[in-house]
């Protein structure tokens, strides 16, 4: 039987993959990749406990709906700016944008 | 769907799942791990509809799989520079992001173990997209908008960076 | 009051933007100039119909909460929205890229603002935020053809998007542990139930969301470089009201949900505030450039800000209301004269700075004293602000903190007095004339030069609105 804590470790494991790929990689564009990860984490997660705490509503469904709306807006905006800087400097490495300096 | 098949099922998309998004992050080229991202969204949409979210899994496709992959193999390809094969590196971190993602993991882990979920799989609405419907434009009516606003802005921030003025180059 | 009227302010800031943005489509490149001046009316206007509203209550819209304390967050947006477009004119003139988005995108940033502001449910208020992220992401990057800023644009929308996507997961734990998103009800089963486990996790995936927004150290990283590269206005706007933003958001959530859950963040939030405090004012010490020393000190601003939150009382969110309403006076004022400045000579760098008091006296003065306010010198109202806070947090018996607050203001009065040294000291670079500050911005410099004085002499009006809008939001 698969129950509702099936569902959280899955959506756990892939967010902290997503998570990982976030602040380990150079190139920007994977940096937007793993952030896909995790919001496709938090939908999971989302839609889960719609389905099993509480299925009278939708509200979890809307809620994702309105992640997925949210994500291909900010990715749309993001490979903009990635675009534009590449043109500029021909580099997509955060890390030579003086990433994380302090 | 009952039982033995659902069981097997799940552990087969969560597999695929999870492998794929290990894949996105671990391989070197960035070609690569853009299609198995591509894999990691169907495997969630698959998810979905054994969560009976028939809709969503709909859009997870369309958008997911079909607008934001594409949208990041562009990028992918209009950046491209040096070698594609080594199009993906670990940045200095990665030890540390290793550390807190599984840190973070083992927390999320022992709360789960620690939570009694009493869960009733109660009246699931029969038609998805109905009820969705009714919620976007009845108590979600705000955000809805908003959303619209938002999508609105993305685009009109997208062209306004990403144009390439008279001039330029 | 219906619907419509109740609504009136972020009906009419939606109209604004938008209309800005057809317009600045239609009109030929040479005449957009109208449309700042088209923009800073508008707003002047919504805070007057937002003043209008203040003490306006009600809920529509499945938990949109009008109520003062969401009304004061509002005015407070509209005034740093104001100054930004002050600010902006000659500045953005200069770009070759168009003037109507960027008004128009300012005006949807604060629109973004106020729905965070007065969200009670939990997708309005992500998605208040992130009409908030985005249009300002793309205002950061809008010095085109300047390396630094699209670097800054990068930064800003992968941390904010990271961020978001943190404080989501934490945000679905608090929907599945509750099974709402309207805080109403979440606060509701929170003080029946308890903090399950699970939920605990949620808080502190949120708790550590907001501190990315808000700049708290450890999740400051992306602020200085952000700061530094985005167009001097909109790093005025960035610090002053996108944090209010966020501590709007964190003490809905926090303080009027999950109070039950006091005990579990309460420790977390004196680290945030402590690290904030110290590591924002020592590596400020050896900045050299006005922006990141400001993106430093108000780094450390934010710690002081979360000193109310430990105090988690009346007094407290009192003291959050008050502070914050001031610091967008002194720090939109010193923006705006780095701004002017940077018009005229193309730096920010302090050292250029030197003999700014003989070039420009009014830039000089105005620097000096925002700056001095920041630091909390009697006898502008930076002083009383951050009096309250202090007094807030020695009433829950935080005297330590208190004192380790007041030492760090000390510091922070060192790099302070550091750039006014320059400019009352240092001898200008020869051959420079005095710098010409625009009409607008002369008058926009004196009034926050009036306001911090004001302020700092006869507190009682601001105090007390700021009290009663916290009160009201406490239910007591």
């Amino acid at each position: 039987m698969i129950t509702l804590s099936h569902y959280l470790a899955l959506a756990g494991l892939l967010f902290v993959v997503g998570l990982f790929g976030a602040l380990a990689k150079r190139n920007a564009v994977a940096v937007l990749m793993g952030i896909e990860l995790m919001l496709n984490a938090v939908n999971i997660n989302l839609v889960a406990f719609n389905r099993f705490m509480n299925p009278g509503e939708v509200t979890g469904q809307v809620f994702a709906l309105f992640v997925i709306v949210v994500a291909a807006a900010e990715v749309a905006v993001g490979l903009a700016i990635v675009i534009n800087l590449y043109r500029r400097r021909l580099a997509t490495d955060v890390e030579e944008a003086d990433w994380l300096k302090w | 769907m009952e039982g033995g098949a659902s069981v097997a099922i799940f552990w087969l998309l969560a597999a695929l799942t999870v492998g794929a998004a290990v894949a996105v992050v671990m391989l070197p080229n960035i070609v690569h791990s853009a299609l198995y991202l591509v894999l990691t969204f169907i495997g969630v949409a698959g998810i979905y509809i054994l969560l009976e979210a028939e809709f969503l899994a709909a859009v997870q496709v369309l958008i997911y799989a079909g607008g934001v992959a594409v949208l990041l193999i562009f990028g992918v390809m209009l950046t491209r520079r040096g070698h594609i094969r080594q199009s993906n590196p670990f940045n200095s971190y990665h030890v540390a992001a290793g550390v807190v993602s599984l840190a973070l993991f083992i927390l999320v882990v022992l709360a789960l173990g620690r939570s009694p979920w009493h869960a009733f799989p109660g009246p699931w609405p029969e038609d998805t997209v109905g009820a969705v419907a009714e919620a976007f434009l009845g108590p979600y009516v705000l955000p809805f908008e908003v959303a619209a606003v938002l999508l609105l802005v993305g685009i009109v921030g997208a062209i306004l960076l990403a144009r390439e003025e008279k001039g330029e180059k | 009051m219906g619907i419509w009227q109740l609504l009136s302010v972020e009906l009419l800031t939606a109209a604004l933007g938008l209309g800005l943005l057809a317009v600045g489509l239609l009109m030929p490149g040479r005449e957009r100039r109208g449309l700042a001046y088209v923009a800073t009316a508008g707003l002047m206007g919504i805070a007057a119909v937002a003043w209008a509203m203040r003490e306006a209550q009600g809920v529509v819209l499945n938990g949109y909460i009008i109520d003062p304390f969401g009304t004061y967050f509002k005015l407070l947006f509209l005034a740093s929205a104001v100054l930004t477009c002050i600010a902006s004119f000659d500045y953005i003139g200069r770009l070759p890229r168009g003037e109507g988005e960027f008004y128009a995108l300012l005006v949807l940033a604060t629109l973004g603002m106020m729905l965070v502001a007065s969200a009670g449910e939990l997708i309005t208020l992500y998605l208040g935020l992130e009409l908030m992220t985005i249009s300002l992401c793309i205002l950061v990057t809008y010095r085109k053809g300047d390396m630094k800023s699209a670097e800054a644009g990068l930064k800003y929308i992968i941390l904010g998007a990271l961020s978001s996507a943190v404080l989501l997961y934490g945000l679905s734990f608090i929907y599945g542990a509750t099974g709402s998103t309207l805080l109403e009800d979440i606060g509701r089963v929170v003080a029946r139930e308890g903090v399950k486990p699970l939920l605990g996790v949620g808080i502190i995936f949120v708790l550590a969301g907001f501190a990315f927004k808000m700049a708290a150290v450890p999740f400051h990283m992306w602020a200085p470089d952000v700061y530094e590269g985005a167009p001097t206005p909109i790093t005025g706007f960035l610090s002053v009201a996108s944090k209010a933003a966020g501590f709007a958001a964190f003490l809905r959530i926090f303080f009027g949900a999950l109070p039950a859950s006091h005990g579990l963040w309460a420790e977390l939030i004196v680290a945030l505030s402590v690290l904030s405090m110290v590591i924002g004012n020592l590596v400020a010490i050896p900045q050299k450039n006005i922006k990141r020393l400001l993106a430093y000190s108000s780094i450390s601003q934010a710690g002081y800000l979360l000193l109310g939150v430990v105090a988690f009382s009346v007094l407290g969110v009192g003291a959050i209301l008050y502070y914050s309403m001031i610091y967008v006076f002194a720090n939109m004022a010193a923006f705006t004269a780095a701004t002017a400045f940077f018009n005229e000579d193309g730096s920010d760098e302090i050292a250029d700075f030197a003999g700014l008091a003989r070039r420009s006296p009014l830039l000089a003065a105005v620097l000096l004293f925002s700056l001095l306010s920041l630091a909390g010198i009697p006898p502008l109202a930076g002083f009383v602000s951050k009096f309250y806070l202090f007094v807030a947090v020695i009433g829950q018996g935080y005297i330590w903190l208190a004192l380790l607050a007041v030492l760090m203001s000390m510091v922070s009065v060192y790099y302070y007095l550091q750039v006014a040294k320059a400019m009352y000291f240092g001898e200008p670079p020869a051959g420079r004339a005095a710098v010409r500050v625009p009409l607008g911005m002369q008058v926009a410099l004196v009034v926050c030069l009036a306001v911090l004085f004001f302020f700092g002499l006869y507190p009682t009006p601001l105090t007390g609105y700021a009290f009663n809008s916290a009160m009201v939001f406490l239910g007591q």
